[in-house]
This record gives C-alpha cells, sequence and structure tokens, in this order.
C-alpha cells in the first residue's frame, strides 16, 4: 500500500482516451490503488493516437497513453465476453470505485450499465464520465470532447470571432474538465459512503458540468431573468480595456491594464507616452470605446520588446500584464522546475522520459507520478494471481 | 435518496473571494458539507456588484451571476481588522475540517489567520491554498487575473484558429475548474487526515492545476521537440479528420462534427449520400484526410451551410456521427438535453426573490446534491455565533453595533 493520501482505495478504471483515464489518473496520482482495464491487443485507443517518438506509431510508445496513465497498474480483460465480464466481476468484488467512460448504448448492450453492477456490487461507487451523461435525449448521442465542449455554450459566449467559427482551447478541455469534476464528486461519494448508506452512480456529462459551472455561472441567470444574452467578441474584454493578446518581438503577451493604478502602471513601464495621460483614457470603460485608437499604439510598443522585458516590466511596476508561454516555456520555466513541476519517469519502452508534475502539493504526502504507465497487460500475472486466477487459463477463454 | 449527504459531516470556513474559492467552498456544500463563507461589508467582494441583478434592482445581495457562482455556500461578517473578529474567526474554525482560501501568498498570515496560528486552535486542521501560482517559487508574485492565469500555462498559446496567432478565451475558464478541483484536494488531505490524524497546508497552484490540460501537448513537446500552436478546433493530436465546427442555416448557428477513426468516416460519408469527392484518394484514409483538412473542411462547411444545425445533428446522430449543435447562452435553456437533466433550476433566494442558478450539475444516484443559491451577505450570522458558537445575544448585538460582526 502507498502512503498517499488516498492509500487503502481500490479504484478499478474501464476507460479509453481521456476523460476517465484523467479522473484515474488524479486518484492514482494521489495514492490510489488503480487498476487500468483495457481491451486484449488493441488496448485503450489513446495508444494509437500518440504522440510518437519520431511520429513513428507504436501502442507502447504513445505520449498521451504516458501522460494519462501514471501510477496505475495494466490489465487486460475482455469484457465483450461473457469469460472476461466474469473476470471484471471478481476485480470489481474487491474494489471501491469503477471509473468508465463508454457511451451508454454501449454498456447496456453488455449488461454493465450501472443498474446492472449495483445488483452485484451495491458497495461500489461508479463513476461515469462521457460527453453527454446516463441520461436525457443525448445520453444516446456518439460524442467527443469536441462536441461536449461546444454543447456547453463556452465557445459561443467566450471564444473566438463573430462571423467564423466558436473555438475549443487546442486541447481536450471537456475531457479534462469533465474528469476533475469526475474525481472531485466520486471521491466525495467514497469519503462519505457510510454517511450516505452505500455505493451509488456519479453521473458526469462533460458538456453539462462546463455548460453549468462556467457558461451558466456567469450568464445563466440573466439570461433566464431578462432574456438577454452576449456572445463572443474575439477581443478580450469587451467591456474594459486593455484586455486582450497581443503581438510582441518574440510571441504575444496578455495585456491587462484596468484599474487606475494598473493602468498608470502600464504607462510607466511604457516610458510615460504622453498620449496615455489624456482625460479620455482615464478609465476602462472609454478605453474600452476608443479601443480601436489605443490597442495600436499599445502594440508598437509591445512589438519592439521581448513578452518577458514586457511582463517583467509591467509586473514591476504592478500592472498585471503576462507573456502568454508557448508549452515549452511554461513548462521549462525555473518556477515549475524549482516547484517539482516536472518528473522524470523510466519507462520499458520509451526510456527516460519526463511529464507533469501533481497539480496541488500536500507537503505530508505529496502525491504526482512515481511509476510510469503500464505497457498493455503488464500486471495480469501479479493482479490476477493476487485473486487465485490462472492467467493461461484465462487466456485459453479468451477472457484476457 | 439516502437522507445523509456524503459530506454532511464536515465544516468548512470559506475565505475564498471572487470566483475559484467559493466554488471549491459550493462543492463540498452541494454534496452536504456545512460551508460558510467569512466576508466582511468593509471589502465587499466585487463579484456581488456585477449586473445583470435579480428584478433589475442593485445591491450587492442582488448579482445574479453571483448567486450561482457562490451557491451552497452560506455567509458571515467579519471585520478581520478588528482583533476580536479575528478571534472570533478561530473559535468558529477550531470547530471546522477545513479553512479555504484564495488570496495571494502570505496574506491569510497578515490577517494572524496564517496555517501556524489555525494549527493552535485546531492541530488537525486542512489548509487549502489556492494562489494563482502557488506557495512558493519565482512567479509566486506575479499578478494576474484568473483570465489571463492561463497565459503561464501554455493553454493560451495553443487558443485560435490553426496557424493563426493565439486569441483570447474571454472569462476565466480556470476559476470554475480550479473551484472544483479544489474540492478534490480538500478532501484528499481530509482522507490523510482521517487515517493518520495529521492535517496539512495544501498548495495548490492555479497555474500547474491548470497546466496538466497542456500535458498532450506538453509530451509532443517531451517526445519530439515540437511546439503546438493555434489548432482551432483540430483534433489536438491530428489523429483524425474532419474534426472542426461548421456553419449552418440561420445567424451564427454552427454544428461540431468529430470524425476519429474510419468507422465514423464512413457513416458521415453515407450521411452526405456519397459525395464523388468523398471516394478520392486525398480522404481515403485518417493520414489523408488530416492531410488534407482544410480542403475537406471546405467541402463539409458547404455541405452543412445548407442545413438546419440541429436537424442535421439529428441526423447525423442517426448515422453514427458524432455531431452536436453548438450552442449559445440562451440556447442552454431551452435545450432539452439540458431540461431533462435539470442543469439550471430557479430557486427562491431568501430574500424573496426567484432567481435561475445550476443545480446539481452532477447526477448522484443515492443521494441529492443540496442546492442553496448564493447567500446574502451575514445570512448565517445569527446561526453561527449564537448556535454553533453559543454567544449570548447581548454579546452579539454588542459586536454588530461595533461593527466587528460586520
Amino acid at each position: 500500500m502507498s502512503d498517499g493520501a488516498l492509500a487503502g482505495i481500490r479504484v478499478i478504471e474501464l476507460g479509453e482516451m481521456v476523460s476517465a483515464p484523467y479522473c484515474a489518473k488524479l486518484f492514482a496520482d494521489y495514492g490510489a490503488d488503480v487498476v487500468k482495464v483495457e481491451p486484449p491487443k488493441r488496448g485503450d485507443r489513446s495508444r494509437n493516437w500518440g504522440p510518437f517518438p519520431g511520429d513513428v506509431a507504436d501502442p507502447e510508445k504513445s505520449g498521451l497513453y504516458f501522460f494519462l496513465n501514471t501510477n496505475k497498474k495494466g490489465v487486460t480483460c475482455n469484457v465483450e465476453a461473457e469469460a472476461g465480464r466474469a473476470v471484471l466481476d471478481r476485480l470489481l468484488a474487491d474494489a471501491d470505485v469503477l471509473i468508465e467512460n463508454y457511451l451508454p448504448p454501449h454498456l447496456r448492450a453488455l449488461d454493465l450499465d450501472y443498474a446492472s453492477i449495483a445488483a452485484k456490487h451495491p458497495h461500489l461507487v461508479v463513476i461515469s464520465v462521457t460527453p453527454f451523461g446516463q441520461s436525457g435525449p443525448y445520453s444516446e448521442w456518439n460524442g467527443h470532447d469536441l462536441n461536449a465542449f461546444h454543447l456547453s455554450g463556452a465557445s459561443s459566449r467566450y471564444c473566438g470571432r463573430m462571423g467564423e467559427p466558436p473555438l475549443e482551447q487546442g486541447t481536450f478541455a471537456a475531457d479534462f474538465y469533465g474528469a476533475a469534476t469526475a474525481a472531485t464528486w466520486g471521491l466525495a461519494a467514497v469519503y462519505g459512503r457510510e454517511a450516505a448508506g452505500g455505493g451509488q452512480l456519479v453521473d458526469v456529462s462533460c458538456a453539462e458540468a462546463i455548460a453549468a459551472t462556467f457558461t451558466g455561472g456567469q450568464n445563466i441567470g440573466g439570461a433566464a431573468q431578462d432574456g438577454r444574452f452576449d456572445k463572443r467578441t474575439g477581443v478580450g474584454m469587451s467591456l474594459g480595456a486593455p484586455a486582450t493578446i497581443m503581438p510582441c518581438k518574440d510571441g504575444h503577451v496578455w495585456v491587462l491594464a484596468l484599474e487606475a493604478a494598473q493602468w498608470d502602471g502600464l504607462a510607466r513601464a511604457m516610458g510615460n507616452p504622453d498620449w496615455m495621460s489624456v482625460d479620455i483614457f482615464q478609465n476602462m470603460l472609454s478605453r474600452a470605446e476608443n479601443r480601436d485608437m489605443i490597442y495600436p499604439l499599445i502594440e508598437e510598443w509591445t512589438s519592439q520588446h521581448t513578452k518577458m522585458e514586457i511582463m517583467d516590466a509591467c509586473q514591476a511596476e504592478g500592472c498585471p500584464v503576462t507573456a502568454v508561454f508557448t508549452v515549452q516555456e511554461a513548462a521549462e520555466h525555473p518556477h515549475i522546475k524549482d516547484r517539482g513541476g516536472l518528473v522524470t519517469l523510466e519507462h520499458d519502452a520509451l526510456g527516460s522520459v519526463r511529464t507533469l508534475g501533481a497539480p496541488f502539493q500536500l507537503p505530508l504526502c505529496p502525491g504526482g507520478p512515481i511509476t510510469a504507465a503500464p505497457l498493455l497487460g503488464q500486471h495480469n500475472e501479479e493482479v490476477y494471481g493476487a485473486l487465485g486466477l490462472d492467467v493461461a487459463a484465462l487466456q485459453a477463454d479468451g477472457a484476457i | 435518496m439516502s437522507e445523509q449527504l456524503p459530506l454532511s459531516n464536515l465544516r468548512i470556513a470559506n475565505f475564498g473571494w471572487v470566483w475559484a474559492g467559493p466554488v471549491t467552498g459550493q462543492t463540498l456544500g452541494f454534496l452536504g458539507a456545512d460551508v460558510v463563507k467569512i466576508e466582511s461589508r468593509t471589502r465587499i467582494d466585487l463579484t456581488r456588484t456585477l449586473p445583470p441583478f435579480a428584478e433589475g434592482e442593485g445591491g450587492p445581495d442582488r448579482s445574479l451571476s453571483n448567486h450561482a457562482c457562490w451557491a451552497g455556500n452560506g455567509s458571515i461578517t467579519l471585520n478581520l481588522k478588528k482583533p476580536e473578529a479575528v478571534e472570533l474567526a478561530k473559535e468558529f474554525i477550531a470547530g471546522c475540517d477545513a479553512v479555504v482560501e484564495n488570496f495571494g501568498p502570505g496574506v491569510m498570515h497578515k490577517m494572524g489567520l496564517g496555517y501556524d496560528e489555525l494549527v493552535k486552535v485546531k492541530p488537525d486542521i486542512v489548509l487549502f491554498s489556492m494562489p494563482a501560482t502557488g506557495q512558493y517559487g519565482a512567479l509566486k508574485s506575479v499578478r494576474t487575473y484568473g483570465m489571463s492565469l492561463t497565459s503561464l500555462t501554455g493553454v493560451d498559446s495553443i487558443t485560435g484558429y490553426a496557424d493563426g496567432p493565439p486569441v483570447p478565451f474571454e472569462n476565466a475558464f480556470a476559476d470554475p475548474y480550479n473551484g472544483i478541483l479544489g474540492a478534490f484536494a480538500v478532501l484528499t488531505a481530509l482522507n490523510y487526515r482521517d487515517r493518520t490524524g495529521k492535517g496539512q497546508h495544501i498548495d495548490h497552484s492555479q497555474q500547474e492545476a491548470v497546466m496538466q490540460m497542456a500535458g498532450p501537448a506538453f509530451m509532443d513537446y517531451e517526445l519530439n521537440g515540437r511546439v503546438a500552436g493555434p489548432l482551432g478546433n483540430r483534433h489536438p493530436l491530428a489523429v483524425d479528420a474532419p474534426h472542426g465546427v461548421f456553419p449552418c442555416t440561420g445567424d451564427d448557428r454552427w454544428i461540431s462534427i468529430a470524425v476519429t477513426n474510419d468507422d465514423e468516416w464512413s457513416a458521415l460519408v453515407a450521411a452526405m449520400d456519397s459525395p464523388a469527392w468523398a471516394s478520392e484518394a486525398a480522404f481515403a484514409d485518417a493520414s489523408a484526410r488530416v492531410a488534407n483538412i482544410e480542403i475537406l473542411h471546405e467541402k463539409i462547411g458547404a455541405w452543412t451551410a445548407t442545413h438546419d444545425d440541429r436537424v442535421l445533428a439529428d441526423s447525423l446522430q442517426k448515422a453514427g456521427v458524432a455531431a452536436a449543435p453548438v450552442l449559445n447562452v440562451g440556447d442552454l435553456l431551452e435545450d432539452p438535453h439540458y431540461r431533462a437533466r435539470e442543469t439550471f433550476v430557479e430557486v427562491q433566494h431568501p430574500l424573496g426573490f426567484k432567481e435561475t442558478i445550476y443545480g446539481a450539475y452532477v447526477k448522484t444516484s443515492r443521494t441529492e446534491a443540496r442546492i442553496t443559491p448564493g447567500p446574502w451577505m451575514g445570512q448565517d450570522n445569527e446561526r453561527v455565533f449564537k448556535d454553533v458558537l453559543g454567544m449570548d445575544a447581548a454579546r452579539f448585538d454588542a459586536l454588530v453595533a461595533d461593527e466587528v460582526i460586520f
């Protein structure tokens, strides 16, 4: 047993791609005992998604799989077959949590929907994290991260230019958001299982989590009461300026100077140009109304300096301008390195590879990746052996 | 449904302000914890003053967005500039399991409520701190807003139209994300406390927590030295295409279509009535489709542009294609899926007006989340000071008169 914060919590993951694997990673990285169950031969589909070293596809060398499956044990089990489902039942009998992200019709067809599982394992907390959830008309739909994100209202409201498509961030934003939500509500259900009187289904829709807590939180009260709502602008903030991303010598900076002291700070950082002291530019709303005039003037300055020169000069003057770090600059920043934000793991196929550290730090039981993602079926002997099952016989049965 | 929510045995003092910290309290509160925000009329939280207001009438207890984002929290008012108020806060914390805050590093310490002070009144207390960039390190004092925090994570650098400049994400996506994940962090530490008897001070750097979302792009950098730029709506790992948002009939109407394998491609081609172009070699397999994504997206966009988004999504779904309408804020209230799941609910605020907030956005089969709208300032003063701390009425009234409870 680990000495991590969640030591003693036993989790079975029946997940592929991003959402359920990241949810289970949060449990695993903080010390829970997580066994990931993959289909024999093909494994988790993210094994085929890369990125691969040198772009040479190899299911044991997927960077995405490596990132999402730290600290887990990996077994294979063919849940499409009766014999495989019997093995899964053995695993679930000893578990506290099942984390899964298959679409509801698929699991129903296999008798692996919540009602069927709960009938055999009432103590189990089942965390389902899917694009649309287990109920409602779209629960029958096919869907991926992209569909979920754009169903949340977030993109229409907050990202992209009018007349052009609404945008998602260039990552699996809905899957990550749903995974974090699922881990939180799921852990609460485990933590309070006695208080609640047993296991239960924790049904997370990635789309709904964002629609509610992000888009809804800011907009739904006004939309319901007044029948009015806003859309994306493509320029940052519409009611205050400067509040946008601007180009600079070596990339981009997030330029924010809304309060009076921040505007004065920006002016000092820019060497107090005369135009910035003009009366009309002394509040954020009138600056926003004159955005077309002032943005080019600020850009003239940013384009002559690097992102770090701009960030350092502005921050020193109390103005919250920040560099838009590339993924490389963010991860390699000394701040991240000094905080242990990068961890090197030894992987049998990839060798020595770095990944991101723990999302939050617990001084007494730190958390974060310790062991690399499993090879396909790497822990079959260990996990099934401990249950007294004969791996060779299971293979002969087509169970694993 | 069970009578008892899973976290019904927990009490939380929440010093969180603006958005992220209050959402941590909200999450624990929806799940049954007694969460009390500690705030003061000496410095009213900016988010309490944001329009639109209930029934159009302004005031710090009537902001609709504040009531949605702070739902699940209670509120007591303490003027922490006064030593008596700090003592009362500690008295309350002595009966709490965890303390939540999202100030900059050192602010709780300056108020006399740092971790070293809190353990004196509650040795196994869990203090959850969620500053922008953590409690220590070279960037610990960096000033950001939630909206721009993501610039420090790499996520902003990959947000925008493909091969164009970064496009700003126009609100603080990081705030509710960190708020919810923060509740996970609190529960990990409470799980450890229950096993070992030890509390601790959690350092939740919002930057590091959000940087995890850039993990897929980080791996391409780590393995291949490639640094990603904006991707539009394309698949983050270029696994297949089409993968994007396409125009439909009407003003600002769009549909998302995500093809991630050959089966989904075949289903889409069939749904389009198998146009001749779709059988060209340029679209024969995933790598060809990704290589020719611009022309592919143009062709699909020309086809979707004559269809209604909802009708098209329905028919594509019937064919097995992952497609969904792109909803705007107004659509959220009318959408049959969110209505069926009761994502948004009209509630009666204790001050007498009705308002719409989000409800149980996660469905739990045994317990029903407890949804209470964002509190008015000091809503729980009588309950906390008199019932929980056992203060008599005379002292309570004097502390109110002295603006200690304020």
